[in-house]
């Protein structure tokens, strides 16, 4: 590009206003499609939740405020949907990290059949939540599941997943921790795969065994992959909602698996009238616990590194 | 610790990286391993420190077998070419892991790294990560963590490859004095034979998995065992003429005679390489075995290198500074004893 000095600065040019527009033409298709369907709507959730007794239809309200908030906020629901929520969290994230690590960890060896392993792993990803869920239901079958069968094997007596508020929540879990396994172990398999091969050669010349080696060069050298795995699902297990219906169609036996985001879906779209306020305020109070999580996270791994 | 490889092999699938190779390092000593790339040095590394099986043969330290031991039971101390250090630990921690490993007690492994650390002097460092070090800072603490577990022979794979040229001068300085202070028996690969010449008790030459020679490293210069060592070693590289021997002479490719007194000895009609070094060719001395001519002339401060042709072929030879040759002018040879070699042009086998 001429950038000397030109003796035509102030005379308009076609060709100049090209030149300077040119980066718009190249960024429009992608940021139309971000400002349409993301920026949009997340500051049209953000007003929405301040807006009173907001009305979808004709976009009437009776006057800005906190109302939705403390509506939200005090509501019994959300309190089990918020608890909920966490409970999964703490229990799916680090229960399939560890797994991903370890299952990682192993297909990375040079073992027999190591792809027929990866491809039975990554399984999960490709196939249909719907069709998948259904099996699921199957095994988790109180009478006739394989995984009562399997505890029985064990002498533990069979629990009623599916139908009983008790067995409900852990069904969801391991239902949970089984539909991010793949993802997470996909990306802890690359972050595996970046680890130089002669450090696990001078630990083995110095006569560490495999299990040192796991947890004093694998795990340290692995960590910046298991903490971005461990935002990204934290991110997405807060948003637990998916997982209920291939399952138990619905919040569970009783109403007692309301999720954070099925709760919003509860009152924006099983409501009648829809209650957009409530909604949209849940959303933002959602939103809010995610980042202040995923700030922690950062700063935890921050602190780790130094 | 002694060093006694017999007969080894290493293979492949279908190439054979070391071949048939017997050796014997003395006890104490600085080894280099040299030869060009591929020549199977590293692979010979590998198998002494363990991390490789061998196909054929063994190897003793002293009079233990220990060819089929796993590498921490051989008590080698191993310099990886990149170092190695372990990234997530300081230095204190990298010259520990291996104590750690053994289980020492840790303010026995902390005192025992510090000394370590104070010997290859770093001792100032010993809180830095490893991204926090020079290379040759790097290198140290790589010596280090490898000495710490007192193992009874040290290897160094390509050490002072990863290092700029000055700190390459100063680190082969550095491996030398750190190998004296310990006593440790020491064996580097190096591609660089200069590094191989400069800081080596012997030089065990090598190409294509095959032992070329052993011999301290003026001797290899001076009485190298073929023509491969012989071109392998020197700078500028050795001049290197074919021709046969007629008549006691040597006649040159471009029909220059050489009256080598040595070729006397020398089956009528044989193939031979004359092979001379830079240094043993004598312009217009006393002696006159052949005739050449001057073509081109180089001052390179002290030295004067001339290119001289030699029948068909260009060889370079140190001339006096203070004598002046003009491009095209007819000089006498003369060739001094050493540096001056016959061989075999089949086999490459050494005759004068």
């Amino acid at each position: 590009m001429n950038r000397l000095p030109s003796k035509n600065v102030s005379r308009f040019s076609f060709e100049k206003l090209k030149n300077r527009s040119e980066w718009l033409i190249y960024l429009a298709p992608f940021a139309v499609g971000v400002i349409i369907f993301t920026l949009y709507p997340i500051i049209n959730v953000f007003l929405t939740s301040f807006k009173e007794n907001f009305d979808y239809m004709t976009k009437e309200f009776s006057g800005w405020g906190l109302g939705n908030y403390t509506y939200v906020l005090q509501d019994p629901y959300f309190h089990q949907a918020l608890k909920n929520t966490f409970f999964y969290v703490f229990i799916v994230i680090p229960v399939s990290t560890c797994l991903a690590v370890l299952i990682a960890t192993l297909l990375n060896q040079k073992i027999k059949f190591s792809g027929l392993f990866q491809t039975a792993y990554f399984l999960p990803m490709v196939t249909s939540t719907i069709a998948v869920g259904l099996a699921w239901r199957f095994m988790f079958n109180y009478k006739s599941g394989v995984i009562n069968y399997f505890l029985g094997l064990f002498g533990i007596d069979a629990i009623n997943w599916l139908q009983v508020t008790t067995g409900n929540f852990p069904a969801l879990c391991i239902y949970g921790v089984w539909a991010i396994l793949p993802f997470t172990i996909i990306l802890l398999l690359s972050g595996l795969q970046n680890i130089d091969p002669m450090y696990y050669t001078a630990a083995k010349v110095d006569g560490a065994g495999p299990i040192r080696i796991f947890f004093k060069i694998t795990v340290p050298l692995l960590m910046p992959t298991i903490f971005l795995v461990m935002i990204v699902n934290t991110i997405s297990c807060f948003k637990v909602f998916n997982e209920l219906f291939p399952l138990f169609s619905g919040p569970g036996v009783a109403n007692n698996l309301y999720t954070a985001v099925y709760y919003i879906y509860y009152q924006f779209r099983i409501q009648i009238p829809s209650r957009y306020g409530y909604a949209t305020a849940a959303a933002v109070i959602l939103f809010v616990i995610i980042f202040v999580f995923t700030m922690v996270q950062r700063f935890v791994e921050k602190k780790l590194k130094n | 610790m002694k060093v006694t490889i017999q007969n080894l092999t290493k293979c492949f699938g279908a190439t054979t990286a070391v071949n048939d190779f017997s050796a014997v390092i003395e006890s104490g000593e600085l080894i280099a391993l040299l030869g060009p790339s591929g020549c199977g040095k590293s692979t010979m590394l590998n198998m002494i420190s363990g991390i490789l099986s061998v196909t054929n043969g063994k190897i003793f330290f002293d009079d233990e077998d220990v060819t089929e031991l796993s590498p921490e039971k051989r008590g080698v101390g191993l310099v990886f070419q990149n170092y190695a250090l372990y990234p997530h630990m300081t230095v204190l921690e990298n010259i520990c892991f291996p104590l750690e490993i053994k289980k020492v007690k840790k303010e026995e492994r902390v005192a025992r790294a510090k000394e370590m650390a104070k010997l290859v002097h770093v001792e100032t460092l010993l809180d830095r990560k490893p991204s926090q070090l020079s290379g040759g800072q790097q290198q140290r603490v790589a010596i280090a963590r490898a000495l710490v577990k007192h193992p009874r022979i040290l290897l160094l794979d390509e050490p002072l490859s990863n290092l700029d040229a000055r700190l390459r001068i100063e680190m082969r300085e550095e491996i030398r004095r750190i190998q004296q202070e310990t006593g440790i028996t020491t064996i580097f690969v190096t591609h660089d034979q200069e590094e191989a010449m400069s800081i080596s008790d012997h030089i065990i030459l090598m190409k294509d998995g095959f032992l070329q020679q052993i011999a301290r490293p003026q001797e290899l210069y001076d009485e190298p065992a073929n023509c491969f060592v012989a071109d392998f070693l020197g700078t500028p590289p050795i001049n290197k003429t074919y021709g046969v021997v007629k008549n006691g002479q040597i006649v040159l490719e471009g029909d220059c005679v050489v009256a080598l007194e040595a070729a006397k000895k020398l089956d009528e009609g044989r193939q031979i390489i004359l092979s001379m070094r830079a240094e043993a060719i004598v312009v217009n001395g006393s002696d006159r075995l052949t005739e050449g001519i001057i073509d081109e002339v180089y001052v390179m401060g002290k030295e004067v290198l001339a290119y001289v042709q030699l029948g068909s072929r260009r060889v370079r030879a140190y001339v006096e500074a203070d004598k002046e040759y003009n491009k095209g002018e007819k000089v006498n040879i003369g060739l001094k004893k050493r540096g001056v070699f016959v061989f075999d042009k089949e086999t490459g086998e050494r005759l004068v």
